[in-house]
């Protein structure tokens, strides 16, 4: 045997291919799926190797064993490269890249005596087909969601944004399941500081392996201990190409149905897609009403709890009145009877979502109007509370981001105790301590309360309401985009007089 | 001790932050009462006496500039220790934190002593100033942005206040304001002296200005803060003449507040509670400002960690506002306040400025003869 050069550092060929399956079973403890099969033809010998249930298997037979067994292919690594017809072979070496690349699907063909092994890349996975998004629904736009297949969630991201701009760097995170992590945004509009960072907390989170991007959210997040979410989390792949037009940075993760937003400011939370496919003014209004739902779910019990309990004066005295005959059986505090309210909503809501469907609407039926009236006649509570927690409840609802409306949900609860001991004082403390805490926040280094601060004006139109798309003409200027411009900017003909 | 200091890149703040900065810190307690101090001073040309405050503040304001000025990024406490060496310097530095102590102290128990009379009258004390402190502790944490947050938002979230002010000015009594120009000019001098204690946290400028990015620009936020200050001033005084009488002006002692009784809606009966507390929003930030004054200087000074004065300064009012609760008391610190503070922020910058100058120009020359030779 002639050596025409010495073997790479670290390759294990040339060997016997009973050694070689020796070597793998080893160190696949025996495993069945490992399928290790040698045909020998004219005294050479060939092995090929894969994983059962990873890979494509008629494609095996029919485009590699197929002519390698039937044709008279010379069993040589040149004229296999060059005469099975299948896409991207690639010569390895490395044991343990092997080793690697068997558990993402890769199969492999080594002639005996020959200085390298012959890889193919035949994955198979199974996936569910696409499906409209169950937790963020759109009465407008496209309705499509992302699913749990990274090639499939890649297609369709690079349907939306066909640009050669954009960048989707791949990094394999985990060390005892790599699990494949894209960072995606547009290499002229994204902040390069942010995308550095974002690069930065992934390379350097050393974990055994990623379950989900929501997990993944929690490792690479600003702040740990706040109530906060400070990545938005879409499964909608407009919402997600959307928001990557505007500069922000998108992570997606293998196996998982929702992909990551960052910069996020608290605002971003209240927006949906949805206001963009209305009239501005209809827009406008949808997001108004969406601060507004945020500010009555956490307040609304309070203020009731603080006024029954300590100002009866602020209640006009015909509301007095209703309330006090409302109020008059109920034996309990209002703080006892207003967490005891909230705390039958939040296990309707949470029965509600581990049911199954059908059951989970009579569940909501039973308890909402069923228990809801039996509270009022056997005296636990009064009309005018279940008025104002139904009220809230579906307030923090209307929230497009889930992990906002929860958070919204919780809040309510320290404040309604801050109110029953408080009053007024307590709810206005409770509500500076919220405010200061979300100006400390970040979202990937970036204040999670801009454009209110740091201020900037020209960036109200596109958070806390919507004007007409002549005065759209810049991007989201708080977060520093490298292109501020969208488009040159359009100024309407005047018209002079009434007739022209 | 370094006279000029290098502030980081991340910590500087754009000029026009300072609007909010002087607005907030100057509204605070002080605009609840004073109206009714200068009325009973001048009557109804109280007006004419927060116009006289406004230009001697301006005034004030300027020199403050210019002392500034004159050096390349320092605040009073280097520039005190380069005029008066370093052991004068450090006690006129000490006579500064001292002072925003004292201001610190008499807002917190001011407030306290505020929702006591108005919403909750056997609240023990302890509890309000708990949750005050730890207010100031959490936000102080977060350093000098988030304090300047704190005072851009605390400014939006509580200015819709103002609204409910419209309907005590449409039922005002314009004839309470006639005739003008009858108080004598001495007697409008007194008036404006009055104001002192509420125009004051100005002097904050003389901590905060190296922080300015764009420093030839601060002139004008500068100005305008104090505008909207003393525009919200004679709004309120003159509302507060033309709606009450002069006795019953006479009998409130936070008149402002009385004011906000008036209006009503088909929901919300009385205003005044949500008033009192909504109050939070704008005491909290000159609090802060306040605090923070505070834990810089020292750290200026005496090179002691922000954070150990801060919650040793949270910990010793703590236990002041817990023994200061007697009207009498409270009014005691408020004049001591206002009294200390008139002489430091109101005479002293203009005795410091031509020291300033002198000393510059001596050596500028001196730095002239050392090229010649």
């Amino acid at each position: 045997m002639k050596r025409s050069r010495s073997p790479e550092k670290g390759s294990i060929f040339p060997i016997k291919v009973a050694e070689l399956k020796k070597i793998l079973q080893d160190q696949f403890n025996n495993n069945p799926d490992l399928s290790f099969s040698i045909y020998e033809k004219k005294d050479k010998k060939l092995a090929v190797f894969f994983i059962a249930y990873l890979v494509e298997s008629e494609k095996i037979e029919n485009f590699l064993l197929e002519p390698l067994l039937s044709k008279e292919i010379p069993w040589a690594n040149t004229s296999i490269k060059n005469e099975i017809p299948l896409n991207g072979p690639e010569e390895v070496v490395n044991l343990k890249n092997i080793l690697a690349n068997l558990l993402l699907g890769k199969v492999y063909v080594y002639i005996e005596q020959e200085q390298t092994a012959i890889a193919y890349m035949l994955s198979k996975k199974e996936k569910r087909s696409l499906q409209q998004s169950e937790t963020e629904s759109l009465v407008l736009g496209p309705k499509i969601g992302f699913t749990e297949s990274m090639v499939t969630n890649l297609n369709i991201v690079r349907w939306n944004i066909r640009s050669e701009d954009l960048v989707l760097e791949r990094f394999m995170l985990g060390k005892r399941e790599p699990r494949e992590v894209r960072i995606i945004y547009l290499h002229s509009i994204a902040n390069s500081d942010d995308v550095q960072t974002m690069r930065q907390r992934l390379t350097e989170l050393d974990i055994d392996f990623v379950e989900d991007s929501a997990i993944l959210m929690q490792y690479i997040e600003d702040s740990s201990s706040t109530i906060f979410p400070q990545f938005l989390s879409t499964e909608l792949p407009d919402r997600f190409s959307y928001s990557i037009n505007k500069g922000k940075i998108g992570v997606l993760v293998e196996n998982s149905p929702t992909a990551i937003i960052a910069p996020t400011s608290f605002f971003s939370y209240f927006e949906s897609t949805e206001d963009l496919y209305m009239r501005w003014n209809v827009g406008t209004f949808l997001r108004g009403l969406r601060f507004i739902s945020f500010l009555l779910s956490t307040l609304l019990t309070p203020m009731y709890v603080a006024a029954a309990t300590f100002h009866y004066e602020i209640i006009p005295p015909t509301l007095l009145v209703n309330l006090g005959l409302s109020r008059a059986a109920v034996p309990f505090p209002p703080i006892l009877e207003a967490l005891f309210l909230e705390l039958m909503i939040e296990l309707l809501r949470e029965s509600g979502a581990r049911l199954p469907t059908k059951v989970g609407q009579t569940i909501g039926i039973v308890g909402g109007v069923v228990v809801g009236t039996a509270a009022v006649q056997a005296g636990i509570t009064s009309n005018v509370l279940i008025i104002f927690v139904a009220l809230s409840a579906l307030a923090s609802f209307t929230a497009p981001n889930y992990l906002m409306g929860t958070t919204a949900r919780i809040i309510r609860f320290p404040m309604i105790i801050l109110a029953g001991f408080l009053g007024i004082i307590g709810i206005l403390f409770g509500a500076c301590f919220l405010v200061i805490h979300l100006l400390k926040l970040t979202s990937l280094g970036r204040p999670y309360l801009s454009p209110i601060y740091p201020l900037e004006m020209k960036d109200f139109n596109k958070v806390l309401f919507r004007l007409p798309n002549q005065f759209q003409y810049k991007r989201f200027k708080s977060y520093r985009p490298k292109d501020l411009i969208r488009y040159p900017k359009q100024k309407a003909k005047k018209k002079k007089d009434i007739d022209e | 001790m370094d006279i000029n200091i290098n502030i980081k890149k991340n910590l500087q703040i754009r000029a026009f932050y300072l609007f909010f900065v002087i607005a907030s810190i100057q509204l605070g307690i002080g605009i609840l009462g004073v109206s009714r101090l200068i009325y009973l001073e001048v009557q109804q040309d109280a007006w004419i006496s927060i116009v006289i405050a406004f230009f001697y503040v301006s005034l004030i304001i300027m020199v403050m500039l210019l002392i500034l000025k004159q050096y390349e990024n320092a605040d009073i406490y280097g520039i005190q220790v380069d005029i008066f060496g370093k052991w004068i310097g450090k006690l006129f530095g000490t006579f500064f934190i001292f002072h925003f102590a004292l201001s610190f102290f008499s807002i917190l128990i001011t407030y306290i002593e505020v929702i006591k009379v108005f919403i909750f009258p056997t609240v023990n004390d302890y509890i309000l100033s708990f949750m005050l402190l730890c207010l100031v502790i959490y936000s102080v944490l977060g350093g000098i942005r988030v304090i300047i947050g704190v005072c851009v938002i605390f400014f939006f979230l509580s200015h819709w206040l103002l609204i409910l002010l419209i309907q005590p000015a449409l039922q005002m009594e314009l004839t309470h304001l006639q005739p003008v120009f009858v108080t004598p000019i001495t007697d409008l001098l007194k008036g404006a002296r009055v104001t002192s204690y509420t125009f004051m946290g100005f002097e904050i400028l003389f901590l905060i200005y190296p922080f300015i990015l764009n420093k030839n620009k601060a002139k004008l936020p500068i100005f305008l803060g104090l505008g909207w200050t003393t525009f919200l001033l004679l709004l309120t005084t003159i509302l507060v003449i033309g709606y009450f009488s002069f006795d019953q002006i006479e009998r409130r002692e936070w008149v402002l507040l009385g004011l906000f009784k008036i209006q009503s809606f088909a929901f919300i009966e009385r205003f005044d509670y949500i008033v009192v507390a909504e109050w939070m929003m704008v005491v909290i930030p000159s609090l802060i400002l306040l605090m923070w004054g505070i834990t810089y200087g020292t750290k200026r000074l005496y090179q002691v960690p922000q954070r150990a004065t801060l919650y040793t300064i949270a910990i010793l009012c703590f236990i002041g506002s817990l023994f200061t609760n007697e009207h009498f008391q409270i009014q005691k610190v408020i004049n001591w306040s206002s009294e200390y503070g008139f002489w430091l922020v109101y005479v002293y910058p203009l005795l410091l400025l031509p020291i300033v100058l002198i000393k510059k120009k001596w050596q500028k020359r001196k730095d002239g003869d050392h090229h010649v030779h």
